[in-house]
């Protein structure tokens, strides 16, 4: 089975293993790294349950080789909280009920990240075109809405 | 689970030239290739990463054209200052597919040659006129995208071809760039660019490929004309009778965008 040395930083520690080129990000956190908040679920980067950051930049990690990260910085949901302390975001979704079976919410809540990341103080509109492809089948996507425009006037990604 | 595969990552153009020309197939985003793969639909033995290739990086404005290197994401794409003023319906179009994540890390160009039916790029790029560079061990060439795409899901790009970038003559004039899109893909898309010398319309998703219908100038354009002669399959997007409702509902959206009377 082909594989490569992987030398990465996930949630800000490094990680060096040699890892098969066809494992995808999803099961190098999962499985290898024991990360399970990161969810799989439609396995062809349309629901979002998976979303992770890369550099920032938010992927399907579903659908992302593990090899692609070598030389780059993973971010899950673990990362977040600082010691048990939520960031804004992951508050706000607290708040505002924005979960209730919550297989969805890391995916969400990654993307949120990313998107009050570039955009501090994003519209109605903006919100709702980032999370266009994150699918949450409890909420109606309004309290998740309302949970970003929180966590936004809450200071965004910082306390 | 993905098929097992060798992953070459070449650091420059000519590696990665050399590498396609004996077999690779190249890989950047991997939002078509690494899906089609899990699907069992393809199992290359070799992926060609071009994350590396510093040639294929970057959008850049010359001699009046912008290039995209093979590497530009569909985000990078809708952000560039020189796609939003000379291209901005490809602008548009790049901001508006697939998802966040999608946009983040999937290439024109892999967007381009995987040849999509519903592909929202290779509609603004067949209203733009643009073209696409390809580079072989033996030589390059450059094709329009109207002789580019062949059908859904094939170009005439050979196996032995990696797409480098592609060219869109800058352009300034008025255009739109409209679509419908329930679900992931669209159900139509419809592009509109008027030029020196007439009228670009595109209406994409319907049909197989993008289908390009030219008109003497904006005020010529009749959605009813165009809707009745639109290549349509039928497929779970709907049947004939509703795309065609639907072309001429969008190419009617997008001419009022583009402020024609009547339209």
């Amino acid at each position: 089975m082909p594989e490569l040395d992987v030398s990465t930083t996930v949630n800000g520690r490094p990680v060096e293993m040699r890892l098969p080129t066809r494992l995808t990000l999803a099961d190098f956190v999962r499985d290898r790294l024991g990360l399970t908040g990161t969810k799989v679920s439609c396995g062809m980067q349309v629901c979002g349950a998976c979303t992770v950051l890369v550099d920032g930049d938010p992927v399907s990690a579903c659908s992302y080789l593990a090899c692609d990260v070598d030389g780059r910085e993973v971010l899950t949901v673990e990362g977040l909280a600082d010691g048990g302390e939520l960031t804004p975001v992951q508050r706000a979704f607290v708040d505002c009920s924005a979960l209730q079976c919550g297989f969805c919410t890391p995916g969400f809540v990654m993307a949120a990240t990313a998107l009050l990341r570039d955009e501090p103080h994003p519209t109605e509109e903006q919100i709702a075109h980032h999370l266009d492809g994150n699918l949450c089948r409890c909420t109606g996507y309004l309290p998740i809405v309302e949970a970003v425009l929180k966590a936004s006037r809450a200071g965004g990604i910082d306390e | 689970m993905l098929p097992p595969f060798e992953l070459r990552r070449p650091v420059s153009l000519a590696a990665a030239v050399d590498l396609v020309a004996t077999g690779g197939t190249p890989y950047c985003g991997g939002t078509e290739l690494l899906a089609v793969m899990r699907l069992g639909l393809a199992s290359p033995e070799t992926l060609v990463d071009l994350k590396r290739v510093p040639e294929l990086v970057g959008i850049t404005a010359a001699h009046g054209e912008i290039r995209l290197g093979a590497r530009v994401t569909h985000r990078e794409a809708a952000a560039s200052d020189a796609v939003r003023t000379h291209a901005a319906i490809l602008a548009a179009g790049a901001g508006l597919l697939g998802n966040v994540r999608v946009r983040a890390t999937g290439t024109l160009a892999g967007n381009v040659c995987f040849a999509e039916p519903r592909s929202d790029i290779l509609t603004a790029l067949l209203a733009l006129d643009a073209s696409v560079d390809l580079r072989s061990a033996d030589g390059a060439r450059s094709v329009p995208i109207e002789d580019f795409v062949e059908g859904a899901f094939t170009t005439v790009r050979a196996d032995e071809e990696l797409l480098e970038a592609i060219r869109v003559p800058a352009r300034s004039g008025p255009s739109a760039y409209v679509r419908f899109a329930p679900a992931e893909h669209p159900t139509v898309t419809v592009a509109v660019v008027a030029t020196g010398d007439g009228c670009r319309v595109v209406v994409g998703a319907v049909g197989e490929r993008p289908e390009l219908f030219t008109f003497p100038g904006t005020g010529d354009v009749d959605p009813t004309a165009i809707a009745e002669r639109v290549d349509i399959t039928e497929d779970l997007n709907g049947h004939e009778d509703y795309k065609r409702h639907l072309t001429a509902v969008f190419v009617g959206r997008a001419l009022e965008q583009m402020g024609v009377a009547d339209a």
